[in-house]
């Protein structure tokens, strides 16, 4: 007779996928509420409830797919960045680093008055710049969006993460100096991770246009070789220890500007992109328990609201010169709420280098469970308030 | 409400409408933004008239009344070097073309105005499908007699202009092997095609609108979607069969040509219209949009068959002298060239060999829209 418990453990990532995907077919349909929302909130929940069934060891094939799933979602976004477009209208660009550094400032000096130890504090601070490209593209495509919040929004997001990324790696740096001792060691590891993430990822993006390009048929090929490299890609930078958010992203960015114009990548990549999309919004939770989420909810709490007002009034505080009313300048800053994904997936990939954050840093646990289900839910809202969504959402 | 008096105009000044594509640089697909781009426009001066469309992927420029070649191109270029401008800071690319090579209807957003709402609602999908572009040029006509006597001359000559302007050869992503697939989405609409045959516009007022207005079924001469329309409160005829060209050049071209045409045929040295020109009317135009310059059109009098190519230049030739009276020169030159160069479709085609995608094509598109190609 199988033991029963083996049996349990082997199906419960595949339940829980399939309970998160009808879970977030009858809400939306029902109150039209991001679908992404509902995945996390049926991810947190499992855990906490199985939390041995859902308990993920590095290397475990879940992790490797939820990367892809990530990776995937950083080309595509990479892929409709238009680095030309800050050049014509720096404004953009300017509002971009105004809100993320302000946004670290002000996080920094929440969280050191709140009496976290400084280098916790940094850290804290440099994971609060990013904005989560998984929620605010799947929002974005869900809801079909167009307009001009769109476009910024989804700028500002690829703005933020490499910022975010550089920020957090250098203060990592410091971080393993100071378990090391050595200065140089630490600066040269982040640096030389930095810069060849985004080699790595420029090189593929140049060669796969050529050689899709020689083999003719574009719009066949296109999509399955784009997310053929963003598998080969992760599993690269998870082997080297490489940045897997910045080569992907790197490889978008640079594959949309050497096509002349390719053909459009379907969107989320078709069905397997939406399958790995769930996988990757139940896991993000899943690693989170409990007791970290409530230690720092009081804590998440002001830090997020702080983020949140800080982000949406740098942004809107340009919104005039760079060519848009102020409601929609407000809608952007509102629409950068996401963070959880992108987060727990640095932390994750942090792991991999003997740095373990996620118990050190209780209120990234709640901030995390806060705004996987909520920041969804606000990007949504500030697209149908600018009015840039179809109708049917 | 009977139909206003047809006011009086100076014949033979022209002006121009041009509904533009709206693309996102992200994707290169159609981006629902007339709204953020109108209101960019409005912070600063326009130096012509700028109007949304039905779907918020659309806007519709407006020329002022001109009478000569020069001037109208003038504006046109400074009308488009304005637009080029403010949309780039947005992130919009803007061109011509009568179709979106690979744009979903379905992804469509009307634009917020009672007029376009009721629109759809009594179309329905056929609303959102109307996302095409095209150029419409108005003529002056003196009164509204001469304006219905060139609207019937004209339509032996209408395959022209859609053979000359054609440049909507993809729809939905594919080849429609048309070179004009546009007007087949303006046929869909009840109100379509020609206008009745009549010369006299008390006839067309008294007779003819009002039994219309009277069955309710129209309210505003805006509700019929005819190829060739007069239009009483600015005293002229429209000519709307024209897809929206690649270049504010072959815009301005079409215009004079049109001015030519209309000076020409007020000379009434052809033989007067009549009701039986229509018999050929659809085919011919079938052929132009099929076939463009490639055509075959069938004469209306003698029922001869003629290369649409050939009759063009035939025609071209015709109205140098008018043209050259009006300032019109350089246009018919120019049409010329497209006569042996091929036309905007053939364009479009030619970048889609080129660069393997849909998006090679729009890419193209507006490159050459900002004269840079």
């Amino acid at each position: 007779m199988p033991d029963f418990l083996v049996i349990s453990a082997d199906l419960a990532w595949p339940l829980a996928v399939l309970l998160a995907w009808l879970a977030g077919e009858f809400i939306h349909r029902w109150t039209r509420l991001p679908r992404i929302s509902v995945y996390g909130l049926v991810g947190f929940l499992c855990a906490q409830a199985f939390p041995e069934l859902f308990a993920t060891e590095s290397g475990n094939p879940v992790i490797v797919m939820a990367n892809v799933a990530f990776g995937l979602i950083l080309f595509e976004l990479g892929y409709r960045v238009n680095l030309n477009w800050l050049r014509v209208n720096p404004w953009v660009a300017i509002s971009g680093l105004a809100e993320t550094f302000a946004t670290f400032a002000v996080v920094y000096l929440i969280a050191s008055a709140w009496g976290v130890p400084s280098m916790t504090a940094l850290l804290l601070a440099s994971l609060a710049m990013s904005t989560s490209p998984a929620g605010v593209l799947r929002v974005v495509n869900e809801a079909r969006s167009s307009g001009q919040v769109t476009e910024r929004v989804l700028h500002l997001v690829a703005l933020n993460c490499v910022l975010a990324v550089l920020t957090f790696k250098v203060i990592v740096g410091f971080w393993v100096f100071e378990t090391s001792g050595s200065l140089t060691q630490a600066i040269s590891l982040s640096a030389i991770e930095l810069v060849s993430s985004a080699l790595l990822g420029a090189v593929c993006g140049m060669l796969v246009p050529a050689v899709l390009r020689h083999l003719g048929n574009l719009a066949r090929e296109g999509t399955l070789a784009f997310a053929l490299v963003v598998v080969i890609l992760v599993a690269i930078t998870h082997a080297t220890d490489l940045s897997p958010v910045l080569a992907t992203l790197a490889f978008g960015l640079t594959a949309r500007h050497r096509r002349v114009a390719f053909t459009r990548t379907q969107r989320n990549f078709g069905a397997i992109g939406e399958l790995l999309a769930i996988l990757l919004f139940v896991f993000a939770v899943s690693t989170l328990s409990w007791d970290n989420v409530v230690n720092g909810g009081m804590l998440a709490f002001v830090l997020l609201l702080a983020r949140f007002v800080v982000k949406t009034a740098g942004v809107a505080a340009f919104s005039q010169l760079s060519g848009i009313p102020w409601r929609k300048g407000l809608a952007t800053g509102m629409a950068l709420a996401p963070m959880s994904v992108f987060v727990v997936l640095l932390l994750e990939q942090t792991k991999n280098s003997g740095v373990v954050l996620v118990d050190e840093l209780a209120a990234v646990a709640a901030m995390t469970v806060f705004m996987e289900v909520l920041g969804p839910i606000i990007t949504q809202r500030a697209l149908i308030w600018a009015r840039e969504t179809s109708k049917e959402v | 409400m009977a139909l206003e008096p047809f006011k009086e105009s100076t014949p033979l000044t022209m002006g121009v409408e041009l509904e533009l594509q709206l693309v996102s640089f992200s994707d290169y697909d159609l981006t629902a933004s007339s709204p953020d781009l109108l209101h960019l426009l409005a912070q600063k001066p326009f130096p012509g008239h700028v109007t949304p469309e039905i779907t918020e992927s659309m806007i519709e420029i407006n020329s002022d009344v001109h009478t000569r070649h020069s001037e109208l191109l003038a504006q046109l270029h400074e009308v488009r070097d304005t637009l080029v401008d403010a949309a780039e800071r947005l992130n919009i690319g803007i061109c011509g073309g009568g179709t979106h090579p690979f744009q979903k209807w379905v992804d469509r957003r009307i634009f917020e105005k009672p007029r376009f709402k009721e629109v759809s609602s009594l179309y329905g999908y056929l609303a959102k499908q109307f996302t095409v572009f095209g150029q419409h040029v108005h003529i002056g006509t003196g009164n509204g007699d001469n304006a219905l006597f060139l609207l019937h001359s004209l339509s032996r000559y209408l395959p022209h202009f859609i053979a000359l302007s054609a440049s909507s050869p993809f729809v939905q992503g594919g080849d429609t092997l048309f070179n004009s697939a546009r007007l087949n989405s303006v046929f869909a609409f009840p109100m379509s095609g020609r206008a009745p045959f009549t010369l006299s516009w008390d006839d067309f007022a008294n007779g003819y609108f009002a039994k219309m207005e009277h069955t309710g079924v129209i309210k505003s001469m805006k509700d019929f979607y005819w190829d060739l329309r007069p239009k009483p409160e600015y005293g002229t005829i429209e000519l709307r069969v024209c897809d929206t060209p690649l270049t504010v050049e072959r815009a301005a071209a079409l215009a004079s040509y049109l001015q030519a045409l209309c000076a020409y045929l007020l000379d009434r040295k052809e033989e007067a219209p009549a009701e039986d020109d229509y018999l050929v009317y659809n085919y011919n135009r079938f052929q132009a949009c099929r076939f463009g310059l490639d055509g075959t059109i069938v004469h209306p009098k003698t029922y001869e068959s003629l290369s649409l190519r050939e009759d063009i230049l035939t025609t071209l030739r015709r109205m140098d002298p008018y043209a050259e009276k009006l300032g019109g020169g350089a246009a018919l030159n120019h049409l010329m060239q497209v006569t042996h160069m091929g036309s905007d479709a053939q364009y479009l085609r030619d970048q889609f060999a080129a660069s393997g995608s849909v998006e090679g094509i729009v890419d193209a598109a507006v490159q050459r829209f900002r004269g840079r190609r």
